[in-house]
C-alpha cells in the first residue's frame, strides 16, 4: 500500500532535508511548503529559493492517541504510546505542519518555541524517509 | 436558466451490511426514490446521472457510474462518478442541478454510495487518509481525526469553547439520530459518556468522530417546469455553492475557519435571495464534532467564535430556533462518504415535504433548508437550499 512512492519523495528531499522555501519576487512573502504560485499574491510564480531557520512557535497541536494513526506510524504508536504533531508558524512567516520529538507530551503548549532537526520519519518500500520534527527549543523566546 | 426541482428521493439504510456491495446499496436506494415519487415515474426519462463516490470499497475506482447505472436498469445514458473525497455527493446534486439549469437534460438523477466495512480497518485509513494532504498532514502521523483536532484545539484556544462543546454536538445528534429508522446508530448517548470516551486524537475523542458506514442515496432532479407532473409538492433548489480551499490546513489563513463553507454559503444565499436567518433547519457536516461548531459560524447561524454558547443555550436541538442535523447528522446516522451529500438532501426532501418516517424528528412547517457537505478538512465544500 505505497502511497508516498521513493520517487514521488525523492522530489521534495530540498524541502525536507534543507527547509527550502520560496520568497516571492513580487510581494516578498514566503511559501513553505512550496507553491506554483505564491499563495500570499496569487499574482507571481518568480521564487527566489531561501533556506528556512527551521525555527518557530506551536500555532496549535494535537495528541494522536490510539487509533488515530495511519497505519505507517502504528508500528511508531505501539512503540512509544501517544505522540504530538502541531502546526507551526515559522519564523519567516508561513505555518506548517509537523511531528514534535524530544518532549514530553504533555510539555506541549501554545506558542512554545520550537526549532527543526532531521529526523527519520517512517519507513515505506523498504525505505528509510527522512525529514524534519520539531523539537523544544530552549534558546527561543 | 431553468428552475430546477426535485421530485424523488430515497436512502438505502446506513449500516454494516456484509450482504451488499455498491450495487446492491444503489439499487436500493434507487428503488426507495421511485417509490417516493408520487405519479408518472418512468425510468426511461432519466438522462443522466451524477453518483457521488470515493472509493468503491476498493473495488471499481474507474467507470462505477456505468455500472450501478446500468445495475438498476440505466444503461445507455450520461453517467460520471464525482469525486470531492467526503463532498462527493453534494457535489453530484450541483452537477445534476447545473446539468438541468443548462437545459441539457430534463430528468437527471444525483445519488452518491460508498462501501466502507468491506476493507480492513488499516485500509479504510489509508482510503480515508489520502483526501487530506498526502504529502505533509499524513506524514506528519495525522489522519482526519488529527487534523480536526489542530482544529479544535485552536478553537478552544482562541474562543474559550469548552470540551463540553464538543460532546454536547454528539449527545444532540444521537438523540435525533434515535428516532431515524435509517440510521447506523439509532440509539441516545449521555453527556458524561461522551465526555469520557477514549482519546483518538487529543482533544477529540471516540464520540467526537463519526463511524465508517456503508449506504446510498438517490435524488430525482428534473427540470421545475416538468417538476409538477410527478408530484403537487416539489423541493425547489433555489441555491447552491461550492467552493475549494488550500488543501493541507496549514497552508489557510486561518485555521478555525472553513472558508469554503464561508464562500460556498454567501454564494448560495445569494442565489436563493436569502441570508443566514432565514435558514428553518440545516443538515450540516459533522464528520466530527468541532466540524458542527465551524459549520455554525462560517454558515453565519452565529458570530465566529460563539458556536460553544450557540449550542450550548439549545439553539440548534431539534426544537430550538435553529435546529441542525435533525437526521441525527453523520455521527449518528453514518457516514457512507459518498452518499452524504446525497443523503442530507434526503432528509431535507421528506423534512420541507413532511413526510420524516418518524414524526418525532419531523421540524414541522418549514419551508426553507440548508445543506452543507464538507470533503476532508475542508478542501471541498458545497452548499446548497432547498426550498418547498
Amino acid at each position: 500500500m505505497a502511497h508516498v512512492s521513493v520517487p514521488m519523495y525523492w522530489r521534495t528531499i530540498p524541502q525536507r532535508y534543507q527547509m527550502m522555501g520560496q520568497k516571492c519576487k513580487k510581494c516578498g512573502a514566503v511559501n513553505f511548503p512550496p507553491k506554483g504560485v505564491c499563495k500570499y499574491c496569487n499574482a507571481s510564480s518568480e521564487f527566489e529559493e531561501l533556506q528556512l531557520s527551521g525555527k518557530g512557535k506551536v500555532h496549535t497541536f494535537v495528541l494522536i492517541g490510539a487509533g488515530g494513526a495511519p497505519p505507517e506510524f502504528a508500528d511508531q504508536m505501539k512503540a512509544g504510546g501517544s505522540y504530538p504533531v502541531a502546526i507551526v508558524e515559522l519564523a519567516e512567516g508561513p505555518k506548517v505542519i509537523g511531528q514534535m520529538t524530544d518532549v514530553n507530551p504533555k510539555d506541549v503548549k501554545m506558542g512554545m518555541p520550537v526549532k527543526a532537526e532531521l529526523k527519520k520519519i517512517y519507513t515505506e518500500e523498504g525505505v528509510i524517509r527522512y525529514g524534519f520534527k520539531f523539537a523544544p527549543d530552549l534558546e527561543g523566546k | 436558466m431553468r428552475r430546477v426541482a426535485i421530485v424523488g428521493a430515497g436512502q438505502s439504510k446506513y449500516g454494516e451490511f456484509p450482504e451488499k456491495g455498491i450495487k446492491e446499496l444503489f439499487f436500493e436506494a434507487y428503488k426507495d426514490m421511485a417509490s417516493s415519487v408520487d405519479k408518472n415515474f418512468d425510468p426511461k426519462q432519466i438522462e443522466s446521472a451524477y453518483v457521488g463516490n470515493l472509493g468503491s470499497g476498493g473495488f471499481q475506482l474507474g467507470n462505477m457510474s456505468a455500472l450501478v447505472a446500468e445495475y438498476v436498469g440505466l444503461p445507455y445514458i450520461h453517467t460520471v462518478r464525482v469525486e470531492n473525497a467526503c463532498a462527493s455527493g453534494g457535489y453530484a446534486l450541483v452537477a445534476a442541478v447545473m446539468d438541468v439549469m443548462s437545459g441539457a437534460h430534463k430528468m437527471v438523477l444525483a445519488g452518491g454510495v460508498e462501501k466502507m466495512t468491506d476493507v480492513s480497518g488499516m485500509k479504510q485509513k489509508y482510503w480515508l487518509g489520502v483526501s487530506g494532504d498526502t504529502e505533509y498532514e499524513r506524514l506528519a502521523g495525522t489522519t482526519f481525526a488529527g487534523l480536526y483536532a489542530l482544529i479544535a484545539h485552536r478553537h478552544m484556544h482562541e474562543f474559550g469553547t469548552k470540551r463540553e462543546h464538543l460532546s454536547m454536538v454528539a449527545v444532540k445528534n444521537h438523540k435525533n439520530g434515535a428516532q431515524n429508522p435509517k440510521a447506523q446508530f439509532q440509539r441516545e448517548i449521555q453527556l458524561e459518556q461522551a465526555m469520557k470516551a477514549p482519546i483518538v486524537a487529543y482533544p477529540l475523542n471516540l464520540f467526537d468522530c463519526c463511524s465508517t458506514t456503508d449506504g446510498a442515496s438517490s435524488l430525482l432532479v428534473c427540470d421545475a417546469e416538468v417538476a409538477k407532473q410527478f408530484t403537487d409538492t416539489p423541493i425547489y433548489i433555489t441555491g447552491f455553492g461550492t467552493s475549494s480551499d488550500y488543501l493541507a490546513i496549514h497552508d489557510r489563513i486561518n485555521t478555525v475557519t472553513l472558508e469554503g463553507t464561508k464562500r460556498a454559503s454567501q454564494h448560495a444565499y445569494k442565489m436563493a435571495g436569502l441570508t443566514a436567518k432565514d435558514i428553518q433547519l440545516a443538515e450540516v457536516h459533522d464528520c466530527f464534532t468541532i466540524a458542527e461548531l465551524l459549520a455554525y459560524e462560517d454558515l453565519g447561524f452565529c458570530e465566529k467564535g460563539k458556536a460553544g454558547q450557540f449550542i450550548e443555550e439549545g439553539h440548534t436541538k431539534i426544537d430550538g430556533d435553529k435546529p441542525v442535523n435533525a437526521s441525527g447528522g453523520l455521527k449518528s446516522k453514518g457516514h457512507p462518504i459518498g452518499s452524504t451529500g446525497t443523503g442530507q438532501a434526503y432528509e431535507m426532501f421528506n423534512q420541507l415535504r413532511g413526510t420524516v418516517q418518524k414524526p418525532i424528528r419531523q421540524v414541522k412547517g418549514i419551508e426553507k433548508g440548508l445543506v452543507h457537505n464538507v470533503g476532508g478538512s475542508g478542501g471541498t465544500v458545497s452548499v446548497s437550499i432547498m426550498e418547498r
